[in-house]
């Protein structure tokens, strides 16, 4: 008879292998690699666009002078290396540049270890500097870097591994790793504790209840970017949209996870996050969102909607065990990414 | 190692040990992504003390957000309006955020958020000497500018009507969804 021991015993093992499973199976690592490209990008702009007024806000006597933003941050560990730069308007524009190209390195993925590091360094700087001109965008960009830094972003669509597969004069094999998986793991963690609060932080809110926040946002004129006010003519409709947006957050971090429902959230976010781009006038923190749910991807897709190139043409990144690799500590059920 | 027509991979797992040692980090390390919306305000004495404890972490890695996007609800925006005065007596009036100045729209979000961030640091909850300090910082900054004697400073909000007053026929636009409060005055001769 099984005692009580046996039972708690074969529980726990079972968690743990779970863990384990979830944490350090190997993963391709197409779906960070594309996240790599994306965020890259996201964030290569977004700091390009800081460009066109650098010394007004990362000047001396800018908009967000040293006294106020110490204020702010008195009991605060939040550090940047660009309050040594403010008084040297060349001196920051050549760091300003330096760290684009980081930006830029890190979205053709060259150098994608050390660049993902550096780029991680950079975002935080300039977040750390301007406390008051920041906004979603600058949460998911810091967050998505975070992540990079962590996994082998470089390994998949990426100028390191073109370079790689030329020096071997052919195609490598495709590189899983776990840290990858881990990678994939934080990023959609994070984003389920995102959306989980943004929900219940909209909880609070009448306007989210009584089905009129949608239109409270979409007749802000300081956030249109489209005229939406065709709307008040359907109050019913703004009603709909109102509720399956705060259900849509509330449930995200539940209902993604079941393949049979990640569909439709993944679905989902396009129109929430695009309505967002496209009619409240915040492109880029729209497409950081999509950006961030591309974790959700399962690599094996990812790979077949990627361009081929010619000797690629027909070959699918088939997985085997090699004799020289370490043993699974858990079974490689077809890679992490499908259970995604 | 290729096969005919298979890429073979190398599978790679790491070693119990380090298993054991990367797991107490991700654990550590989600639970302080966690704390940071948690601990936001209004929050309980548990989620304060245990940011506390993360606080390093949370501010260096730039965790300590609240996600609270769009809520408790999308409310008005706020703007800061100007009236620079300068050398010659001159009066010049201005805005920020501005569509028609600041582009690409990620600029104009950038000064969106500057005079948001004002009316957050202005709130009666909130210590009012921060909000004084980059008031001044704001009205500084365009005398600087402006090459300006003084700068005066306002803070505009700007309410979002009903639909059913736009049904109306009243415009987002409309005079009456404005209301306005002195923010700041600032002269050269102030350090």
């Amino acid at each position: 008879m099984k005692t009580l021991f046996d039972t708690l015993r074969a529980w726990i093992a079972d968690l743990v292998d779970g863990w384990n499973r979830f944490w350090f199976a190997p993963a391709d690592p197409a779906t960070l690699g594309l996240i790599r490209i994306f965020a890259g990008a996201m964030l290569f702009y977004t700091h390009l666009v800081w460009s066109l007024d650098l010394g007004a806000f990362f000047g001396t006597g800018g908009w967000l002078p040293e006294g106020a933003v110490e204020l702010l941050q008195k009991d605060s560990y939040s550090w940047s290396y660009l309050w040594w730069l403010q008084d040297s308007p060349a001196l920051l524009w050549i760091c300003h540049l330096l760290g684009l190209v980081v930006f830029a390195m890190l979205t053709v993925g060259l150098f994608s270890r050390v660049v993902s590091v550096l780029a991680l360094f950079i975002a935080l700087a300039y977040v750390h500097r301007v406390p008051g001109a920041l906004f979603g965008l600058d949460q998911i960009n810091v967050m998505l870097a975070m992540y990079l830094a962590v996994g082998p972003c470089g390994d998949a669509f990426s100028l390191d591994r073109w370079l790689a597969e030329r020096r071997a004069g052919g195609p490598l094999p495709v590189r899983e790793s776990w840290s990858a998986n881990l990678a994939i793991r934080l990023i959609q963690i994070h984003l389920c504790i995102i959306y989980l609060f943004a929900g219940m932080a909209k909880l609070t809110g009448p306007a989210w209840w009584d089905g009129t926040a949608m239109w409270m946002a979409l007749g802000n004129m300081e956030y249109q970017s489209l005229d939406m006010t065709w709307l008040a003519e359907w109050p019913r409709l703004i009603n709909v949209m109102t509720h399956v947006t705060l259900f849509w957050e509330l449930s995200y971090s539940a209902l993604i996870w079941p393949r049979q429902t990640r569909g439709v959230v993944l679905a989902l976010a396009i129109p929430l996050h695009m309505g967002i781009a496209i009619c409240l006038g915040m492109v880029t923190f729209g497409l950081a969102m999509l950006i961030a749910n591309v974790a959700f991807v399962p690599s094996p897709l990812i790979r077949r909607l990627w361009p081929k190139r010619g000797t690629e043409q027909g070959r699918g990144p088939a997985v085997a065990k090699s004799s020289t690799a370490r043993p699974s500590a858990t079974p490689n059920r077809g890679a992490s990414s499908s259970k995604r | 190692m290729t096969t005919a027509g298979n890429t073979l991979a190398l599978i790679q797992t790491p070693r119990p040990a380090v298993r054991a040692a990367v797991s107490v980090l991700v654990a550590l390390h989600l639970f302080a992504v966690f704390l940071g919306p948690w601990a936001m305000p209004p929050a309980s004495d548990l989620a304060v003390e245990s940011a506390r404890i993360f606080q390093p972490y949370l501010d260096v890695l730039s965790l300590a957000n609240g996600y609270r996007f769009f809520a408790p609800e999308p409310g008005p925006s706020h703007l800061v309006r100007y009236e620079v005065t300068l050398a010659d007596g001159t009066l010049k009036t201005g805005e920020f955020p501005d569509r028609q100045v600041h582009r690409p729209r990620l600029l104009y979000h950038r000064y969106f958020m500057l005079s948001e961030f004002i009316n957050t640091l202005g709130n009666p909850d909130a210590p009012g000497e921060r909000a004084e300090a980059f008031a001044k910082g704001y009205a500084r900054h365009l005398a600087d500018e402006y090459d300006a004697r003084s700068v005066r400073l306002f803070l505009r909000r700007h309410y979002v009507p009903r639909s059913g007053e736009v049904r109306q026929g009243m415009r987002l636009s409309d005079k009456a969804l404005y209301d306005e409060r002195p923010l700041a005055v600032y002269t050269r001769d102030e350090s």
